[in-house]
C-alpha cells in the first residue's frame, strides 16, 4: 500500500504543482490519477518515483517513508514506465530487461535471461525478445517497457501517460492486457485519457490545479 | 618595437628552456642539411644521403674523431633546430651573413659561390638581368639568403617562396615563374646533369661565402672544425671532393634519375610506414585522453566545474591554433626528440577534436535514458557504462572516423621536424628524379588507399546507427 499524506510540491520558480494531496493506493488493482495537462499529476508521479522530493507531507510504502528507504530497495519495489518509454536502443527487449536483473539484483546472466523470458511469456510478448526498440511498433514498445519494469518484480508500477502514442484500437487492447496483469503487480496510471482510464482502472482520482477534486470508483469520478 | 621585444623574450625563454636538454651523444658529430639540394645534398641510387655537403660532414667527423650522423630537415627550420641542440652543426651550404652571425658562429668558408638568376631557355619575358624583373615572379627557397636580398634590393620583383629547390625547378619547367635565384653551382649542376631547360642570365647578383654553422656556446667544436677544414685544404681533400661534384666530367655518382625503382619503392613505403605509425600512435593516445576530457566537457555545473573550464580552455586553444605551430613548439620549445614530439603533438591535437566529438555524443543521448536507468536502480557508474556510453559511442563513431582521417593527413606536417615521413621521402626522390607529378600522385594515392576504406566504413556505420534509431530528436 502506498499512502500519500498531505504532499505539496512547489517548483523552484515558485509554481505550486501539487498542493496538500492525500491519496491511498491499494495493494491490488489498477488506480488511475487523471487530470488535464498542468493539473499536477506528473509531478505527483515524480514524487512517487522519488525523482522529486516534496517540501511538505510524506509518502509511505507499506508504512515506511520512501525517502528513508534504501535507494535500490525502493527502486525494486516501485517501477516506472515513462511517457517516452526510454527503452535502451542499443539493447534488444530481452537485454533491456536483463540489465537491472544482472546489475542491480546481481543475478547471473543465465538466471536473468530465464527470468526475463518467463515474464515475456506471461505477458504474451515472448516473440519480441530478440527485437531492438527501433524494430517494434508503439504498442509493442509500450508492453516491452512494462515488461522491463516488471522484471524486478515490483509491488507497484507507475505508468506515465501510457496511451499517448497509441491509437484508439491499440489503446483498448492495451487496457484489456493491463487488466490481465493485475495479478502480477498493482498499477498506478497517470493519464489524461479518460476513456482509457475508464477501461483499465477501477479506482481513481481526478486532479485539478494541483489538488484532488474527485476520488472513488472511476465511474463515479467521471460521472 | 614593443612586439619585437615580446617576441624576443618568448624566443629566449623557449631557447633557454630547450637549453636544459642534453645535447646529442658525445661521440657523435650530428650535422644537418636538407637532403633536397643536389649536388650538395640528395639521395643517391641506393636511397642513401650523398652530395658535397654530405662528404664534407663525414670527412670532418673523421678528422675530429667522431661518428658522423646526418639529419635531413627542412631549410626554414634548420637554424632553430641548431639553437635547440637538435644537432651540433649545419653543413648544408649555408651562406655566412651578418644576420645569421648574430645567432650562430660560422667556420672559415669551405667554398665560395654566388647568387645567380636563372630563367627558362625560351625566356618568354625577355629578361637579361634581375633589374628587368620588376613585377615578374622570381622563386627562391623559403628562408634562403636570396629571399632577403631580393626583397631589400629589388622590391619590385615578385618573390615567390617555395619549400624546396625541386619545386622551383618544376615550376620553371612549366613556365609558371619567370625565373629563380639560387646558388650558381646548384643551377649549373641542374642544367648539366638533369638537362634542364634553364639558362643563367646576367652577372652574379653577389658572392657568398659558405660556412659551417655552430652554436655560439661551442667554440671548442668550431676550432676543431676550422683545423679540419684547413688540413683538408692543405692535403687536397677539399679539391677532390669539389672535383667529384663540380668537375667538368658528368657526375658518375649515379645520382640523377637513376635512383633504382626498388630503392624508390622502399623509400616511399618506409615513409608511408612512418606516417602510418605516427598516425596510429597519435590516434591511440588521442582517444585515450579524449574519453575523460569529453566526459569532463559535459560537466558544466557542480563540483567539477573548474576542471571543466580548464579542459575547455585547453581544447579550445588546441583547436584554435595551427598544428604546425604546436609541432614546432613541442619540438623546439620543449626540446623533445622528433618522434615523441610528433606523437605527443598530433596525439593531443587528436584529443582536442575527439573530446569534442565525444562530448557531442554524450550530449545527444536523451536524458530520459539516464532517468530510465535510474528508475531501474542502476548505480551512476552502471548507468554510464551500460546505458549512456554505448549510445554516445555509437553516435560518435562517424565523426571519430573523420578525426582519424584528418589526423592521418596531418602526419604530412611532421616532415618540418625532420621526420622522414611520406611527403619528405617523396620530395627527396623528386629532387633527383625530377618527376614531381608522378611521385606526389603516388604519395596521394597511398594516403587515399587508407583513408578511402575508412571513409566508406564510416558512412556504413552511420547508416547502421540510423537504422537502429540512435539519433535522437
Amino acid at each position: 500500500m502506498i499512502e500519500v499524506k498531505n504532499v505539496s510540491y512547489t517548483y523552484a520558480d515558485g509554481t505550486p504543482a501539487v498542493q496538500d494531496v492525500s491519496i491511498t493506493f491499494p495493494e491490488q488493482g489498477i488506480f488511475a490519477v487523471m487530470g488535464l495537462s498542468g493539473s499536477g499529476k506528473t509531478t505527483l508521479l515524480n514524487c512517487l518515483a522519488r525523482f522529486l522530493f516534496p517540501q511538505e507531507g510524506k509518502i509511505l510504502l507499506d508504512g515506511q517513508d520512501i525517502l528513508e528507504m534504501e535507494k535500490t530497495a525502493f527502486r525494486q519495489q516501485v517501477g516506472v514506465v515513462f511517457q517516452k518509454l526510454n527503452l535502451f536502443p542499443h539493447l534488444n527487449v530481452l537485454e533491456n530487461m536483463m540489465l537491472a536483473l544482472e546489475r542491480v539484483q546481481g543475478k547471473s546472466k543465465g538466471t536473468a535471461q530465464a527470468e526475463a523470458m518467463d515474464i515475456l511469456e506471461r505477458l504474451k510478448i515472448a516473440e519480441l525478445a530478440d527485437n531492438y526498440p527501433a524494430q517494434i511498433s508503439g504498442g509493442q514498445a509500450q508492453r516491452a517497457a512494462i515488461a522491463r519494469g516488471l522484471a524486478l518484480k515490483p509491488k507497484f508500477m507507475l505508468l506515465d501517460e501510457p496511451t499517448s502514442a497509441l491509437d484508439a484500437a491499440t489503446t483498448s487492447n492495451f487496457a484489456q492486457w493491463l487488466r490481465e496483469l493485475q495479478a502480477v503487480t498493482s498499477f498506478i496510471i497517470v493519464t489524461h485519457d479518460l476513456p482509457f482510464a475508464e477501461q483499465a482502472a477501477e479506482l481513481g482520482v481526478f486532479m485539478e490545479q494541483g489538488q484532488v477534486r474527485e476520488r472513488g470508483r472511476i465511474s463515479e469520478v467521471l460521472a | 618595437m614593443h612586439h619585437v621585444r615580446i617576441m624576443l623574450t618568448i624566443t629566449l625563454a623557449v631557447l633557454a628552456f630547450a637549453g636544459i636538454r642534453p645535447a646529442a651523444a658525445e661521440e657523435e658529430f650530428v650535422t644537418a642539411l636538407t637532403g633536397k639540394f643536389p649536388p650538395f645534398s640528395y639521395y643517391d641510387s641506393q636511397g642513401d644521403l650523398a652530395g658535397f655537403d654530405v662528404d664534407m660532414s663525414r670527412e670532418i667527423a673523421r678528422r675530429i674523431n667522431k661518428k658522423s650522423r646526418i639529419i635531413a630537415t627542412e631549410w626554414d627550420g634548420i637554424l632553430a633546430g641548431l639553437l635547440a641542440h637538435k644537432y651540433d652543426a649545419i653543413i648544408g651550404s649555408m651562406a655566412v651573413t651578418p644576420v645569421r652571425q648574430q645567432s650562430v658562429d660560422f667556420s672559415t668558408p669551405y667554398y665560395h659561390s654566388g647568387a645567380q638568376l636563372f630563367v627558362h631557355r625560351d625566356n618568354p619575358n625577355k629578361v637579361y638581368s634581375i633589374s628587368e624583373c620588376g613585377g615578374l615572379s622570381i622563386a627562391v627557397v623559403l628562408g634562403e639568403t636570396y629571399q632577403h636580398f631580393l626583397e631589400e634590393r629589388f622590391p619590385a620583383v615578385k618573390v615567390v617562396t617555395l619549400k624546396s629547390a625541386a619545386e622551383i625547378f618544376a615550376m620553371l619547367e612549366q613556365k609558371r615563374i619567370t625565373g629563380f635565384v639560387t646558388d650558381r653551382l646548384v643551377g649549373a649542376w641542374q642544367i648539366k646533369e638533369a638537362g634542364r631547360s634553364f639558362v643563367p642570365v646576367g652577372e652574379m647578383l653577389y658572392k657568398e661565402r659558405i660556412g659551417i654553422a655552430v652554436r655560439k656556446d661551442t667554440p671548442g667544436l668550431l676550432r676543431q672544425i676550422n683545423t679540419a677544414l684547413a688540413a683538408m685544404e692543405d692535403d687536397g681533400t677539399m679539391q677532390r671532393i669539389h672535383q667529384r661534384y663540380f668537375g667538368l666530367a658528368k657526375t658518375d655518382s649515379s645520382a640523377l634519375g637513376k635512383m633504382q625503382p626498388s630503392v624508390i619503392a622502399a623509400k616511399l613505403l618506409k615513409g608511408f610506414a612512418v606516417s602510418l605509425g605516427i598516425a596510429v600512435a597519435s590516434i591511440l593516445l588521442g582517444f585515450i585522453l579524449a574519453l575523460p576530457c569529453g566526459l569532463l566537457l559535459t560537466f558544466q555545473r557542480g563540483s567539477l566545474k573548474l576542471v571543466h573550464f580548464l579542459v575547455r580552455g585547453i581544447v579550445d586553444f588546441i583547436r584554435g591554433t595551427p598544428v604546425l605551430i604546436q609541432l614546432l613548439f613541442v619540438w623546439l620549445g620543449l626540446g623533445l626528440s622528433p618522434f615523441p614530439a610528433a606523437i605527443l603533438t598530433l596525439g593531443i591535437c587528436a584529443m582536442a577534436y575527439m573530446a569534442e566529438v565525444i562530448r557531442a555524443g554524450l550530449m545527444s543521448v536523451d536524458p530520459g535514458q539516464d532517468l530510465a536507468a535510474r528508475a531501474l536502480g542502476l548505480s551512476s557508474l552502471d548507468r554510464f557504462r551500460f546505458v549512456v556510453w554505448p549510445q554516445a559511442f555509437r553516435i560518435a563513431i562517424p565523426p571519430l572516423m573523420n578525426c582519424v582521417v584528418s589526423l592521418l593527413k596531418d602526419t604530412a606536417l611532421v616532415s618540418i621536424i625532420s621526420i622522414p615521413e611520406l611527403i619528405r621521402e617523396a620530395q627527396s626522390i623528386i629532387s633527383v628524379t625530377f618527376q614531381p607529378r608522378l611521385y606526389y600522385l603516388i604519395a596521394g594515392l597511398l594516403f587515399f588507399a587508407v583513408t578511402f576504406p575508412l571513409m566508406k566504413l564510416s558512412s556504413r556505420l552511420e547508416k547502421n546507427i540510423q537504422a537502429k534509431g540512435f539519433s535522437h530528436d
